[in-house]
């Protein structure tokens, strides 16, 4: 028993990765073995994966030195969240505050832009790698994948 | 900001709740996590090491300043991803265009296993198929990195470049015929 090219071709990245369970992983194997399409398509996972960026060491703490830093001066005045929960709290106690703009302290920049799909389109609405992609249904997609894989289910030696 | 370090193995959403709660070290928990994933992104987007880095940065700054927003109806990982992207678009906008793909940015992963022939010959393929990944249109290049890279499923891919699971899945299979095309 092997898996589909389909189903190959759809997990050589958990493949290369590692990530599969044994008898998943083993099924995929035997499908490599007798398959030539799907073997040159590992391949190609394989080596991309082998080549991927390693990030520089010590980006990590940089990270966090760039953000203690950018934020460490709006902590001492009070964080914008601080300011938020004071709020809230003023007018739980029916106090009015008047919340006073604070130029240095770290505000949420894209905070309704970065949580939204929306935000990637908006800024020139057209991307390169065939955007019209974005207008096709779901059937249209469908057959636009059926060309670019494999349509024989199975093992094809 | 400080780290718990690599021994937190909290899901993402638990260290996410603590720092809504106020506790710094489990952002420092995120950084640890996913910086890789995040300057990988990055530097597909921008390809230059000194911008990745900066946009690395930049990104965790911006998801840690608008962590109150996180709703949590996708993963910290994609929302994250999504923040990182826009700030390389950002960037890319700043620059005017974009660069041109650069060998210096593939930095092959050494094995062990491999004897240094086998490696020599390994590590000039790799290089060769991220060359030819860095000329591919942008959302193919970013659903096959983002897929074989991060192993992010096609609708997280989606959620990152803005389009839907199946356009993301197309994208993914049109860009890795075209690579085979192109390495063959
Ligand atoms: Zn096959």
């Amino acid at each position: 028993m092997t898996a589909t090219c389909e189903t190959t071709r759809s997990l050589l990245p958990e493949w290369v990765r590692r990530e599969l369970e044994a008898s998943e992983a083993g099924l995929i194997d035997a499908h490599l073995a007798t398959c030539d399409d799907c073997s040159a398509e590992s391949q190609l996972v394989q080596v991309l994966f082998a080549g991927r960026a390693v990030p520089p060491s010590g980006l990590a703490h940089s990270v966090r030195e760039h953000i203690a830093s950018r934020t460490r001066r709006g902590r001492q005045q009070r964080p914008w969240w601080g300011l938020a929960a004071a709020a809230v709290a003023a007018v739980a106690l029916g106090i009015g505050v008047v919340a006073q703009a604070d130029p240095t302290a770290v505000v949420p920049i894209y905070a309704t832009e970065s949580g939204s799909a929306d935000a990637w389109m908006s800024d020139d609405g057209e991307i390169a790698g065939a955007p019209a992609l974005d207008d096709l249904s779901e059937d249209e997609l469908a057959a636009l994948l059926d060309e670019l894989t494999p349509a024989v289910s199975g093992g094809s030696a | 900001m400080t780290s718990r370090g690599a021994d937190d193995e909290s899901p993402d959403a638990e260290l996410v709740a603590r720092v809504r709660a106020g506790d710094d070290r489990a952002f420092g928990v995120l950084v640890d996590r996913h910086h890789a994933g995040v300057y990988r992104l990055a530097l597909s987007m921008v390809s230059d090491v000194g911008t990745a880095q900066d946009v690395t940065q930049d990104a965790f700054l911006k998801a840690y300043s608008a962590i109150a927003t996180f709703r949590g109806d996708a993963a910290f990982r994609s929302w994250l991803f999504t923040i990182a992207a826009n700030e390389a678009r950002g960037q890319l906008r700043r620059q005017g265009r974009r660069k041109e793909s650069s060998i210096d940015s593939v930095q092959p992963v050494a094995s062990e296993a491999a004897s240094p022939e086998e490696e020599a010959i390994r590590s000039q393929e790799s290089a060769r198929a991220r060359t030819a990944l860095q000329l591919l249109p942008e959302k193919q290049r970013l659903s096959v990195s983002l897929r074989i890279d991060e192993g992010l499923s096609f609708r997280e891919i989606g959620e990152v470049i803005g389009s839907s699971e199946g356009a993301a899945r197309v994208n993914y299979f049109h860009g890795i015929r075209r690579l085979r095309e192109l390495m063959s």
